[in-house]
């Protein structure tokens, strides 16, 4: 038997991770609860009566719990549809139409709905053209509602283009084929076969999709209007000022709750296990061709209007970022308006490109933090085991169960005062908080991938090296890292484009002198009527595009290619 | 009953498949081997319907199937994998075939149970999961979801090859007993040819797209039709020219020693002369592999080495070293003309 020794460095990270976790994920939550319900040291439900007496409050409430189930159903819907014309049927184009559907994973949150904006908001390209064929059609019809659950539809499909597609093609075509031997029709084998197999991941990404729509920002700030707003843009505006902090408090409380709910549900549904299948010599899909002639034909068209709704605000995004600003305001392109002044600007302005590198240098900073974080995480959770050692697991697995909202809610509550355990110093309005927010929300994804990682390295690989005589720090640099460096890199890079255009966090804490990207984004965005503005976004958009292209083709891209050579 | 008649089937340009013409007898066991990439699962595919032939006529007793739709041809098929629904339970898997064709619900639960009965799976079995299930359990399902719509001829795709090898062995020989009890016309395909020569009644061997040869497992065995064949099949010796005309195999009849000459290992005896074994050379025991059920010897013999196999019947091994007289029946000798490798 090895002999346990409590080493200097082990009993310092242990001390380390207790701080971090009380102090960053525990408390500050706890003083939410806290602030909401104790108030001059005294018990008190008021702030629950004042929500019930505000009407904005329950209104915002009971929109947030309309989208949400709505969304679900037709993000389901659209996003089933994806997946079955990129990977099941035989649709001409699938690749083209695949790359199209796929813009979600580069262009997303207040980007994409600024986008979305210019195309059909009041004096949006498509809207001008609808005024046009109809005279009298309102320029206001993309608001509230319907226009955010449009939006959302169209912009929350990334997790169904990433799992349930990796699902379907998880398929065994052989089972299909027995059908099709035994009689069956194609619609019986969709729909007994092949849906029954993908329905866990189903469930699965149809939760995310629900607390998206609860939680949902960036679309009701920009195109729900004043009679659309919702829980997270209430909890925004009543939070910045202090006499309501209480109920915003109290608000991301509700959200905090029903997301633990909904995640509760999600894991007995994970726990219920996938469907293995049980070959192993699987055979992939091949393409179902659709032998209804006009059932085919109305699949293609079908295919088609999605693809446009998915790539005509990007293309146009990328068009008119090379337009000068009367081209924009009047949305009428023409070759000599093509201009490159709007780039030059970004580059030129300090005022211009400072929200860009202050992203950049945010983001990076806390990519970096959290994966080197999570990397000693994840070494003393493989390799000690202990009460002690679960708990730092599932301590650090809090920000997954809670809000963007009600996380940042808490940070900003609870250190804006000199607190003991940040060593009395205020965090609220320095430029510090941030960094600390988007650590935090970052980690729960991190720690579960890298964990993967880590549990899916050969133990026989550490056990030759110290056979060889390596020390444990010799080890871990020499053998593991490397062994684990490409998923710890993918994941930093998959956070760093997660980070770069965030708003949700960021609205909460950023230092009014380092405005973040998307916050940036958003101020130019709520004044559309300048042009100027509007060009700008355009180049920001572009230019994340760009960049979260760039990332994700390394992570992915030229993952997938290396795959199909091993095939 | 089953019959291909001048098969051809492309992949683009590629030509898979020309030139088959398969007779399968009713009742009959009928195996398709080769190697992997011969064809021969292509042509299974074919007689389910899955690829359709770029030309040639696959009919089932004189009627012409080759462009009915894979469920009107009533084929039953066990797959590779099984392809057993992981979403269903074992009853619903082999009720499947059963509901399609709309069979009442009664009709079709004694349908399946006495089909289960056949193949062995019991009533708490029927209810469980197919991924609880062992291996052979979910050949058994595989079997009989392919059975229960009682069809004229199965179809088996190398279903014993993702099992272990004692596994293998036992489920060949549960194979071997149902299709006795079913007495139903089955296609088999296997790259195993230990698999092909102990459960067919035929054989046709594949090759590159081609049938080398169709027979009983002894003709295949014993008279291979072609090198392929005879190189496939079990393992063989190869005679040098320089070494059959030292030992004087040239004075036979019907022996050329320029052509290639091939041996199997059991027909070359060791200091043992059967009647006929009228070729002798001497050979030096270079080293010896030892398999418990036999003892497979390497000899040198001259300047090439010769492999032999001994049963291990009681007689002391020989060593490394040891000389021993080496002798063979002419007519064993198997040739290919020379210009075919």
């Amino acid at each position: 038997m090895k002999e346990k020794k409590i080493t200097w460095y082990s009993f310092f990270i242990f001390a380390f991770f207790a701080w971090f976790i009380l102090s960053c994920l525990v408390i500050p939550n706890l003083n939410t609860i806290w602030s909401v319900f104790v108030q001059d040291g005294q018990f008190t439900l008021e702030p629950l009566q004042k929500l019930l007496s505000s009407e904005r409050a329950m209104r915002s409430l009971r929109n947030s719990f309309i989208l949400a189930p709505t969304l679900a159903l037709t993000v389901g819907f659209v996003g089933i549809s994806l997946v079955l014309i990129t990977e099941y049927f035989d649709i001409k184009g699938a690749s083209i139409l695949r790359l199209g559907y796929m813009t979600t994973l580069i262009y997303g949150g207040i980007i994409l709905v600024s986008g979305y904006k210019f195309i059909y908001g009041s004096n949006g390209f498509l809207t001008n053209l609808f005024v046009k064929i109809i005279p009298n059609f309102p320029t206001d019809w993309f608001q509230g509602y319907w226009a955010v659950l449009f939006v959302m539809t169209f912009a929350c499909t990334s997790n169904h283009m990433i799992f349930l597609r990796n699902a379907m093609r998880a398929v065994d075509f052989q089972t299909v084929e027995a059908a099709q031997n035994m009689g069956a029709s194609p619609a019986k084998i969709l729909i007994q076969v092949v849906l029954p197999v993908l329905t866990p991941s189903l469930l699965a990404v149809t939760i995310l999709t629900f607390i998206t729509g609860l939680s949902a920002t960036s679309a009701p700030l920009i195109v729900g209007g004043k009679d659309f707003q919702t829980i997270t843009p209430m909890i925004l505006s009543f939070s910045k000022n202090m006499g309501s902090r209480d109920l915003a408090a109290l608000l991301a409380l509700f959200l905090g709750i029903a997301t633990i709910l909904l995640l509760t549900i999600m894991m007995k549904i994970e726990k219920r296990g996938h469907y293995m299948s049980i070959s192993k010599v699987k055979t992939t899909i091949v393409k179902q061709k659709i032998r209804n002639p006009i059932l085919n034909v109305l699949a293609h068209i079908y295919a088609y209007l999605l693809f446009l709704i998915y790539v005509v605000p990007v293309v146009l995004i990328i068009l008119f970022s090379f337009t000068d600003a009367a081209t924009i305001a009047s949305r009428k392109l023409n070759i000599s308006s093509f201009t490159l002044k709007n780039y030059m600007t970004i580059f030129k302005s300090t005022s211009a490109y400072k929200p860009f590198l202050v992203s950049i240098t945010y983001s990076c900073l806390a990519a970096f933090a959290v994966a080197i974080l999570v990397l000693i995480a994840c070494r003393l959770i493989q390799k000690q085991k202990g009460k002690l050692v679960s708990a730092v697991e599932y301590g650090m697995l809090i920000p997954w169960l809670l809000p963007t909202t009600l996380i940042a809610m808490g940070l900003i509550t609870t250190y804006n005062t000199p607190h003991i355990w940040m060593f009395n110093k205020v965090l609220t309005g320095t430029s510090f908080i941030m960094f600390l927010g988007y650590v935090i929300i970052k980690i729960p994804f991190t720690l579960r991938m890298t964990k993967a990682a880590f549990f899916a390295l050969d133990d026989s690989l550490e056990d030759a090296a110290k056979n060889l005589g390596a020390k444990p720090f010799y080890t871990f640099f020499r053998v593991v890292l490397p062994v684990v460096l490409p998923t710890v890199l993918a994941i930093f890079a998959l956070n760093f484009n997660g980070l770069l255009g965030d708003y949700d966090m960021s609205v909460f804490m950023y230092h009014p002198l380092n405005q973040p990207l998307g916050v940036y984004i958003k101020s130019l965005t709520d004044s559309q009527s300048n042009a100027d503005n509007s060009a700008l976004t355009f180049v920001y958009a572009v230019l994340m595009m760009i960049i979260s292209g760039i990332v994700l083709y390394l992570v992915y891209g030229r993952g997938e290619k290396k795959g199909k050579v091993n095939k | 009953m089953i019959k291909l008649d001048q098969i051809e089937v492309t992949f683009g340009d590629f030509v898979a498949l020309k030139n088959i013409n398969i007779h399968v007898k009713e009742g009959e066991f009928f195996t398709f081997l080769g190697p992997s990439g011969c064809g021969k699962t292509t042509t299974l595919r074919t007689i389910t319907g899955f690829i359709k032939p770029s030309s040639g006529k696959v009919s089932v007793r004189g009627v012409d199937i080759t462009d009915t739709p894979i469920e009107k041809r009533n084929i039953g098929m066990v797959f590779q994998s099984y392809a057993l629904f992981p979403t269903m339970s074992v009853y619903e898997n082999i009720a499947f075939g059963l509901k399609v064709q709309k069979m009442r619900k009664e009709d079709i639960r004694q349908k399946v149970y006495a089909m289960a009965e056949k193949v062995d799976l019991n009533e708490a079995q029927l209810q469980k999961k197919v991924s609880q299930l062992s291996g052979g359990q979910q050949q058994r399902v595989a079997i009989a979801r392919a059975l229960v719509t009682s069809p004229e001829i199965i179809c088996l795709d190398e279903p014993l090859s993702n099992l272990d090898a004692k596994l293998r062995v036992q489920l060949r020989n549960e194979l071997k007993d149902l299709q006795k009890r079913f007495g139903i016309t089955t296609v088999y395909v296997t790259h195993d040819q230990e698999e092909a020569l102990t459960l067919s009644d035929r054989i046709a061997v594949f090759n590159k797209g081609v049938i080398e040869q169709i027979g009983h497992p002894d003709e295949i065995y014993n008279h291979s039709a072609t090198e392929f064949v005879c190189n496939f099949i079990g393992d063989i010796n190869r005679f040098e020219p320089e070494f059959l005309e030292k030992i004087g195999a040239d004075r036979f009849a019907g022996i050329k020693i320029n052509q290639h000459c091939y041996i199997r290992l059991e027909r070359l005896h060791v200091n043992d002369l059967v009647e006929g074994d009228s070729l002798k050379t001497d050979a030096v025991v270079q080293s010896y592999e030892y398999y418990g059920l036999y003892i497979k010897y390497s000899l040198k013999v001259q300047n090439h080495i010769l492999k032999v196999i001994e049963k291990n019947s009681g007689k002391p091994l020989y060593q490394i070293g040891d000389k021993v007289t080496l002798s063979f029946n002419p007519n064993d000798i198997m040739q290919y003309g020379g210009d075919k490798v």
